[in-house]
């Protein structure tokens, strides 16, 4: 099974990930492999069943709210590929 | 000096003065070097482990050291995030990132004493079982087969931190385990590897895959050591809301290896015409081994067994594509420029993200997309609950599970099939106990014909790692699996 090459595309679209036409089509094959693959739990009744999203039988801890002096601006900025004054800066978006 | 240590050893040479933190670092750092070529480390840091470990013998001469282990010198897997020591997850996306702050795991290890030699290899993200999907190449297996030279895979995602361990080059690591990713590589290297009970140990400044299923935790020569050395990095952390606020344990001290009275069942679904008749061996003897030491050994069923793994690969990789949706090349890593902002994206996660990744990103948003969800995402949450509930009853019976921890023993590098179904079939016997968020050990039973590890996995209910650790205590103990690499990397 091979996985439709123009959904494939819009995958890439959604994922934010270029898809060169050379991969496109080894691609399709490894997805449409993985998507019979986990096909396979159709077949099981589940309409009684609630989801896990989660492991942990614990209910979510809360915490006080306190402020530290911890990552500051220029520590974080010292890891973005370009920055300007305090701020990450990013192709212009409006025209 | 030729050096094959654990922490025990290391622990008493430290306390007798017979030897330094410098000197045990510096080793290890020569021992790194000349086993360059198995590729574990992705970053070796030895400025500032040779400097912590001239602070660690100053605390020691002060009689102010931090613990018995204080000094000794561990790997790190590259997806912890470590203070001024760049972490990579083994993504070209990330290969100049790093961190400004300590992870709370490895911060837990400093507060011990602990002395980080570097970043471990794994497979890119931790998305892998061979630790071929890395950035920085295939990490190579210390063990090699009596039939071939061929280069072998240490399994994956922790396939550095595992293979280090095998090869002394640290002396013990960690790992982490989001499908098997612990344990497997473990049991192709020889080496005791625990997936803790998920929420045990925190999650905060690892760098995420799927969060409902990540869980940090020792690699290790000997079951004491990963007693050791979960003790220390486990603990509830008000960072990580979802790990556990139990009281950290003693596991350690309350270490023992009776298994008298205690009920072990052998899962039929794992049991197949496809295993290696030298594994089935294996699990044969552990089981009579178990017996004759006074544990009872009881049939059971999880019927939902083959089920486990296609619902991995719906829920983990659902949680990869929202999780990797931070790389975007604005706020760290690297940037791969475009004509504006959408097409500057586009770019960076196509040249930043390797061929595994992607396809886990495409897959999981593809099951999360509209129209899918129902049918991929939340069906999957579903069978996660079966898998769940098939645990739960099997152990209202018995107190462990024992299985074979892997389908094979390291195969070679280059016979990776090329379909990836295929490879995700090595992860077979560990996934399932990520789904049900239970902790599980691998260790070392026997080597094959070929004279290649077999690892054996145990699992228990959540929160009972003593329990697990006891068990896995009373067989090494009883087997004293000795066998070695022989180290065919350096002339020592």
């Amino acid at each position: 099974m091979e996985f439709d090459k123009n959904s494939l595309l819009k995958l890439g679209k959604l994922s934010k990930i270029k898809i060169d036409d050379d991969k496109l089509s080894s691609l399709s094959k490894d997805l449409g492999s993985i998507l019979n693959f986990i096909d396979r739990l159709q077949s099981l009744d589940t309409e009684e069943v609630d989801p896990t999203s989660n492991s942990l039988d614990q209910p979510l801890v809360m915490r006080d709210d306190i402020a530290i002096d911890k990552n500051s601006a220029n520590e974080i900025l010292e890891n973005a590929p370009e920055k300007e004054l305090d701020f990450f800066s990013v192709p212009k978006v409006i025209e | 000096m030729k050096i094959d240590l654990n922490l025990l050893d290391a622990r008493d040479l430290l306390a007798k003065k017979e030897i330094s933190s410098h000197e045990l670092t510096k080793t290890y750092l020569d021992n790194i070097k000349k086993g360059e070529e198995l590729n574990c480390y992705n970053t070796v840091a030895t400025e500032h482990a040779l400097a912590e470990a001239e602070k660690s013998d100053l605390r020691r001469k002060e009689g102010n050291h931090k613990s018995p282990f204080d000094g000794i010198p561990i790997g790190i897997k590259d997806l912890f995030c470590t203070n001024n020591i760049r972490t990579t997850a083994s993504s070209r996306i990330l290969s100049n990132f790093v961190p400004t702050y300590e992870s709370t795991v490895t911060q837990n290890c400093i507060d011990a004493g602990l002395i980080n030699l570097g970043k471990l290899n794994c497979d890119e993200f931790a998305m892998g079982s061979t630790n071929k999907t890395s950035y920085f190449g295939s990490v190579i297996n210390p063990w090699q087969s009596s039939q071939s030279d061929a280069k072998l895979v240490p399994g994956g995602s922790s396939g550095g931190s595992a293979a280090a361990v095998a090869a002394d080059l640290c002396v013990a690591s960690l790992g982490t385990d989001t499908g098997g990713s612990i344990r497997q590589p473990a049991s192709l290297t020889g080496t005791v590897g625990l997936k803790p009970t998920y929420g045990r140990v925190s999650r905060w400044g690892i760098v995420a895959f799927a969060s409902s299923l990540d869980q940090a935790g020792p690699i290790t020569k000997t079951v004491e050591d990963a007693a050791v050395l979960l003790e220390i990095i486990s603990g509830h952390d008000e960072k990580d809301s979802t790990s556990s606020i139990k009281d950290k344990e003693n596991f350690f001290q309350n270490l023992n290896n009776s298994v008298k009275g205690i009920k072990i069942g052998i899962p039929k679904e794992f049991e197949s015409d496809d295993l290696p008749v030298s594994t089935q061996k294996a699990w044969d003897e552990c089981k009579q081994l178990l017996q004759s030491n006074g544990a009872e050994i009881v049939d059971i069923s999880l019927p939902h067994t083959m089920d486990a793994l296609p619902t991995y690969y719906i829920i983990a990789p659902a949680e990869a594509s929202s999780n990797l949706a931070r790389y975007d090349g604005v706020k760290y890593g690297i940037r791969e420029e475009g004509k504006n902002l959408i097409e500057m994206y586009e770019e960076t996660r196509s040249i930043g993200f390797g061929d595994e990744v992607k396809r886990r990103i495409l897959i999981g948003t593809y099951v999360l997309s509209s129209g899918y969800y129902d049918a991929y995402y939340i069906k999957a949450q579903k069978v996660r609950s079966l898998i769940k509930k098939d645990f739960n009853e099997a152990f209202q019976n018995v107190d462990a599970i024992l299985t074979p921890s892997t389908p094979s023993t390291a195969f070679a590098i280059e016979n990776e099939p090329d379909d990836p179904v295929q490879t995700y079939l090595n992860d077979i016997f560990t996934v399932p106990v990520n789904l049900a968020g239970i902790p599980a050990i691998s260790i070392p039973f026997a080597n094959d014909e070929n004279n290649l590890p077999i690892g054996l996995q145990i699992i228990t209910n959540s929160f009972e790692e003593q329990k697990l650790l006891n068990i896995a205590k009373n067989i090494q103990d009883t087997i004293n699996y000795s066998h070695k690499p022989n180290k065919w990397w350096t002339n020592d």
